[in-house]
């Protein structure tokens, strides 16, 4: 019963192989707020349920250090698989899916559930965003298959600077909650383990610049689109300030 | 595979052909400004627009809602637009019965703000559109989709694009700009000229021998995959190679035309800088590294195809054109999803699933995707389409919508059609009926002579200007302020030179790049100890040397790092107060004279006498460690007579020195090899020295052709002012370009000091006067030279002025002085500085300064931008009307020309310059991207004769988007230059029939021409769709047509 606490938490905070529920049951949803909604709220469910489990310490080293490689491998191959997405509904939750497994790292390595928490609303914040400015895309252009048109940011700048907020957030990126999360939450992991978690963010940073290269760059070629409202941006500035500050609060023994 | 003589011969024909579209793209130091579609001259503006977007994948007109704006802005004729229309109707035999099609142009043109309201999808048609407009859902075709498919695909993918363009746009690859990358890499190693340290090797060569020997062993291809050592060996020269890459590509020899064409013009920037190389006789890098368009085919086809075969080898994609057509011919619906996925045209709600069945390649799958694709496809595109006319029959009003809804679909077909080509050539009509307002603007400013009565008044002073645009604000301050009066000429005042300045080591060519000057003037300084290097620029020379150096930088950053930050903060902080400072560490420019006079064999044998001697003088000091003093002129002689085999040795001076017979044999080596005291040597230098200046007949011509040109034959004044013009800018790569463009893009002051030199010639003069033109005793040419980016005139060859005109200098100062101050005035506000300080004319003095030396700056001046008008005539006619800098004005008096010629002369010269300056700012501001440069900040030098974007790329031709735009909207309107030439109009046509080349222009549409009729009441011809028409306002004292109102044919 206690190993089957960490699988049915394993679907909601996503570890290979039972994330394929978690990207199953996000994608059924219909794209936009729903998602952005799942992507907050799962996490914190599988963490609930991760709560019932025995407690990491008290697990066999082995068994410690096997959930160790599992988690590792399953951020590893979301964030490869996200190189090669270019839907932005998909690269999302294949980011999302890759920062939620480092949860488990944390977890095992014993870091407390409060921090545990902090860490997946860092990385669920920015995920509801993009998921939220997906469906956004999806309404006004038919599709979020980011590349197909170009250069977006000449015809929605709002949203493209919003979107580029999120995905530096998603991805680790200095300033933003998740990064100061993972230094946190990772802090207790042995200094073994860290030419692993080197390629992870290398490959978050390019997968970033991946999509980057589509929003940014290039003659758009699609029809006129209407943009973002202000009102819109500032809310979603408002909700990255907060998280910022949340992080600052709640990990500001790690700077 | 073997190659025939007549293979390698068709492709050199064929890299022929394929480059004439290319324009030359000159190396910027001398700035050129050019056509970009000169090579399509000989087809009329609106065809070879077309072919150019074709060939260079650019727009030739700007957006609609550009136009529109203008519009708004009252800068369109409407009745012109309108008048279009209704041609464009009456020339089309499809009608759709009901519709009031000309309302829905003018609507569409006017109203509708997307540049194509229909855009061209594959699948709409009438019958389609007639279902969406009942509310039906279109018909999908029942049968087989796959024949429809190949022919799409077949309109997509002609035969004559490269392979690899096509296994990009079915595969999503990249091996097109890959492709790009690794040629401007190589070509950047190839033509180098000076800017990096280590030069590849074996440059001597050729482009390609030398290409190919470094990519066998080049370390970054065989990164890449690329396997280049087994191409290669395929066959030794370019051409061979070109055709054996052609055939292994299983091209169609009918299509090779096609494809090389295509691969010419996929970086026409490098290929327009070789063909520049391979015309330029003169040009030293050419002439040491030879290179032409085989070499550069070959190197990009080698390239081209190693990608190809890597991409099969690593992914599967095709690599030959026959597999790129099983494809398409084969798998019609793979070949359609990939086309619509990798072309960026696919839905956006399906790319994922399409992405998705395509990556999983079960055929099943594929197939039915992309039956349902299709079907959603046509239904989106007619939907779209049907929602497109809807909109616009709304627009229309009235019961356009009604009767849109009752077309049959065939009456559907008809409307679409109309409605596409009308949209094809709506950029056309639009730049027509703004040139309409903008003639009948001319019209309206050009002035009727007081007096047809030339004035015998003599002014105060005379200046000649350059007709570039910059002069006329000065032009017409000057003459407002004072006893002033002014003449517009080229700025290399009919003297093409070649120029060979005190300091410089290449001869630059100040005339309009399409001549190639005969006569060579050299400047000599008078009085300079040639053997003194001032300290400061001692010092300069030693750190430039520091900082070109490969390994040297790392130290010296160190060492002497401190003393660069001196320069940065003072040029960032206060550039004005930073150049003076510096200034006055330079040594002041020694006082020149012009080598004008012809040499005389005897004075040519002299200078190289001089010369020689004065090698040898320094030869034995450097060499032997013999001073001058030990030496005496005898001896000097009798060594340079021993060295050239006059004479027999020993020398004299061996023989008092003592000196052995193998050291004397070893000097006179020396001087031969090194000092060039050569007996070839000396032919060779007589020969050039008979290219060193003018014969007196020749000074006689060209200052009779500069005077009578502008009708200024009497009444000349104590001092006529030869005014050249120049730029100055800080960190400006394109700073020739905003030199003198009839200089070939150089500062025209050698010019007017050799035309002033010639005209001050008392034998000149009394030459002239023998043929009727009168220069008074007391006259004196002055050459002076006007700074476009600070509105200076500066005087020059002063010292040379008779003392006697001294006494009016100070008046003739003061007058220019203020003259500057109001153009600058004039000129500031526009520029972004604060236009309230702007206006003050002391104000704008010092801001223009500041502009001159900020080398942050990225718009110094205006330049060119905004020209629009060629005025050829009396200054008369614009005397005191305001042409806001947009006219080239070329002074001109048909009266003193009966025969034509000198029109003939300003047609060919002035008026080509011109237009292609004109059309450089056209093309620049159309597609800012292809035509144009973009913008300057992402500029890098490339080879130190041209910029790239980014640290490599296409050479960027045409004008930066800072020189065209301003706040992201054209400063320079784009329009064709409108000439108005002051002449009978039989005169003018019978002189334009004379020039093959001008005449192209003209008719081709390229430049409008307005022939204003002064023997015919000044009515102003309008040349307009080949033939001449009167405009309607230029009709004063005769009676107005009555069957036209608008326009009455005059021929």
């Amino acid at each position: 019963m206690d190993l089957m606490w960490c699988v049915l938490a394993a679907a909601l905070l996503p570890l290979f192989p039972a994330s394929w529920l978690f990207n199953r049951a996000v994608a059924r949803l219909p794209i936009g707020a729903a998602q952005g909604v799942a992507a907050l709220v799962l996490p914190q469910l599988g963490l609930a349920l991760l709560r019932l489990a025995p407690a990491a310490a008290a697990w066999p080293h082995a068994a410690r250090d096997g959930g160790m490689v599992v988690a590792t491998l399953s951020a590893l191959l979301y964030a490869v698989r996200a190189l090669s997405a270019r839907d932005l509904g998909i690269w999302t939750r294949l980011v999302l899916s890759s920062g939620l497994a480092t949860i488990w790292l944390a977890w095992l390595a014993g870091t407390p559930f409060g921090a545990l928490r902090v860490m997946a609303l860092g990385w669920g914040l920015p995920a509801a965003v993009a998921l939220v400015l997906a469906g956004v895309l999806v309404r006004r252009m038919g599709g979020a298959y980011i590349g197909l048109q170009g250069g977006l940011v000449a015809v929605m700048p709002r949203l493209t600077a919003s979107l580029v907020l999120a995905i530096l957030a998603l991805t680790a990126t200095p300033v933003f909650s998740p990064f100061f999360a993972l230094w946190k939450g990772l802090g207790a992991i042995p200094v073994a383990w860290l030419p692993f978690w080197l390629p992870l963010l290398f490959l978050w940073g390019w997968a970033a610049g991946r999509l980057f290269q589509d929003l940014l760059f290039g003659d758009y070629r699609g029809e006129k689109v209407a943009d973002i409202s202000g009102a819109g941006v500032a809310v979603i500035a408002l909700v990255f300030v907060a998280s910022v500050a949340l992080s600052f609060v709640a990990n500001g023994g790690a700077l | 595979m073997t190659l025939t003589l007549g293979d390698r011969l068709k492709v050199r024909a064929m890299v022929y052909v394929a480059s004439e579209p290319i324009p030359r793209f000159w190396p910027m130091r001398t700035f050129i400004h050019h056509n970009p579609l000169y090579g399509l001259e000989g087809r009329p503006f609106a065809e070879a627009v077309a072919e150019g977007g074709r060939l260079f994948h650019a727009r030739g007109y700007l957006e609609r809602a550009q136009y529109q704006r203008y519009r708004r802005e009252g800068k369109v004729d409407d009745g012109h637009l309108r008048r279009r229309i209704r041609d464009f109707l009456a020339s089309r035999t499809d009608s759709t019965r009901g519709l009031d099609l000309e309302a829905w142009l003018w609507h569409m043109a006017t109203a509708c703000e997307t540049s194509r309201t229909l855009e061209n999808g594959d699948w709409v048609h009438g019958a389609g559109l007639a279902a969406v407009l009942r509310g039906e859902p279109v018909a999908i075709p029942d049968g087989d989709v796959d024949p429809s498919l190949r022919a799409l695909l077949a309109r997509h993918h002609s035969p004559e694009s490269p392979v690899y363009r096509h296994v990009d746009a079915l595969f999503g690859t990249t091996i097109g700009p890959t492709l790009d990358d690794l040629l401007a890499k190589s070509c950047l190693d190839f033509f180098d000229e000076g800017q990096s340290a280590w030069q590849a090797p074996g440059r001597e060569a050729g482009f390609y021998q030398a290409w190919k020997e470094l990519a066998r062993r080049n370390a970054r291809f065989l990164l890449r995959g690329l396997h280049l050592r087994q191409v290669l060996a395929q066959e030794e020269t370019a051409e061979g190679m070109i055709a054996s890459i052609l055939r292994r590509l299983e091209v169609p020899e009918e299509a090779w035309q096609g494809y090389i064409t295509h691969e010419l013009t996929c970086m026409h920037g490098w290929a327009g800088f070789i063909r520049y190389r391979m015309s330029a006789q003169h040009y030293y890098w050419a002439q040491r590294y030879p290179a032409d368009l085989v070499d550069f085919l070959a190197v990009r086809m080698v390239l081209g195809f190693a990608l190809l075969q890597e991409g099969s080898r690593h992914h599967g994609t095709p690599a030959s054109a026959s597999e790129v057509t099983a494809l398409l011919n084969g798998e019609p619906r793979q070949a359609y999803l990939r086309h619509e996925l990798h072309g960026g045209s696919v839905l956006p709600a399906w790319a994922h699933e399409i992405d998705d069945v395509l990556a999983r390649g079960r055929p099943a799958q594929i197939a039915r995707m992309a039956k349902t694709y299709v079907a959603a496809r046509i239904q989106w595109e007619n939907g779209r389409a049907a929602a497109a006319l809807r909109a616009l029959a709304e627009g229309v009003g009235g019961s356009a919508q009604a009767t849109l809804e009752s077309l049959d679909p065939a009456q559907l077909d008809g409307l679409l059609a109309v409605l596409r080509d009308w949209e094809d050539t709506e950029g056309y009509m639009w730049l027509q009926a703004m040139e309409s307002h903008y003639i009948n603007e001319l019209v309206g400013k050009i002035q009727r002579p007081v007096t047809e009565e030339r004035s015998d008044r003599r002014p105060f002073a005379q200046a000649l200007f350059c007709i570039d645009v910059r002069s006329e604000p000065m032009r017409r301050h000057l003459e407002a302020l004072g006893d002033y009066q002014t003449f517009g000429i080229a700025g290399f005042f009919g003297i093409p030179l070649g120029y060979l300045a005190y300091g410089k080591g290449s001869e630059a060519h100040l005339c309009p790049a399409v001549q190639t000057p005969k006569n060579l003037v050299l400047e000599i300084p008078a009085g300079l100890d040639l053997e003194e290097e001032p300290l400061y620029d001692a010092l300069q020379h030693v750190l430039h040397e520091l900082k070109a150096s490969v390994l040297s930088p790392f130290v010296a950053v160190e060492a002497v790092g401190l003393l660069f930050s001196l320069g940065l903060v003072g040029r960032t902080l206060a550039p004005l107060g930073y150049h003076r400072w510096r200034a006055r560490l330079h040594a002041d420019r020694p006082v020149t004279r012009l080598l004008l006079d012809k040499l005389s064999p005897e004075q040519a044998d002299s200078i190289i006498r001089a010369v020689q001697r004065a090698m040898i003088v320094r030869a034995l000091a450097r060499e032997l460690r013999i001073p001058r003093d030990t030496v005496t002129d005898d001896d000097v002689r009798n060594l340079r007579e021993v060295a050239l085999g006059h004479e027999k040795g020993p020398s004299t001076l061996a023989r008092r020195l003592g000196m052995t017979d193998a050291a004397e044999r070893d000097f006179l080596e020396k001087l031969r090899g090194i000092y060039r005291i050569d007996r070839a040597v000396t032919s060779l230098q007589r020969g050039r020295l008979g290219r060193i200046g003018f014969s007196i007949e020749e000074q006689v011509r060209y200052v009779t052709q500069a005077l009578l040109s502008i009708g200024l034959d009497r009444n000349l004044s104590r001092f006529v002012l030869l005014i050249a013009h120049m730029s100055q800018s800080e960190n400006n790569p394109y700073e020739s370009a905003l030199d003198c463009g009839a200089c070939g893009g150089g500062k025209g002051l050698p010019n007017a000091r050799a035309l002033a030199t010639m005209a001050n010639k008392p034998e000149v003069r009394r030459r002239l006067r023998e043929r009727g033109i009168v220069i008074p005793e007391d006259t004196w040419f002055v050459p002076a030279i006007h700074n476009t980016t600070t509105d200076e005139i500066e005087l020059h060859d002063l010292d040379l002025v008779p003392a006697r005109h001294l006494l009016y200098l100070e008046r003739l100062r003061s007058g220019l002085n203020a003259a500057s101050r109001r153009c600058a005035a004039e000129r500031m506000p526009h520029l972004g500085t604060g236009s309230r300080l702007a206006a003050d004319p002391f104000t704008a003095a010092a801001l223009a300064q500041r502009q001159a030396h900020d080398w942050s700056q990225v718009r110094p001046e205006w330049g060119l931008a905004r020209n629009l008008y060629a005025i050829v005539g009396r200054r008369s006619l614009t005397e005191g009307v305001n042409l806001e800098g947009r006219s080239f004005l070329q002074s001109y008096d048909y009266r003193l020309d009966p025969r034509g010629r000198l029109l003939e002369n300003i047609l060919t010269g002035p008026l080509v310059v011109g237009e292609w300056i004109n059309l450089e700012h056209y093309f620049s501001v159309v597609d800012t991207e292809s035509y144009g440069s973009g913008s300057k900040v992402y500029h890098n030098v490339a080879g130190r004769f041209a910029v790239m974007t980014g640290n490599q790329s296409d050479l960027r031709t045409g004008l930066p988007t800072q020189t065209v735009l301003k706040d992201g909207q054209p400063y320079h309107e784009p329009l064709r230059l409108i000439a108005l030439v002051e002449a009978p109009l039989e005169f003018a046509q019978r002189t334009v029939g004379r020039i093959a080349k001008v005449q192209a222009l003209i008719k081709g549409g390229w430049v409008r021409l307005l022939v204003l009729d002064p023997e015919d009441d000044y009515r102003v011809h309008v040349l307009d769709d080949g033939a001449f028409t009167v405009h309607p306002r230029s009709v004063r004292s005769m009676q107005a047509p009555s069957t036209n109102p608008a326009l009455e044919a005059s021929s």
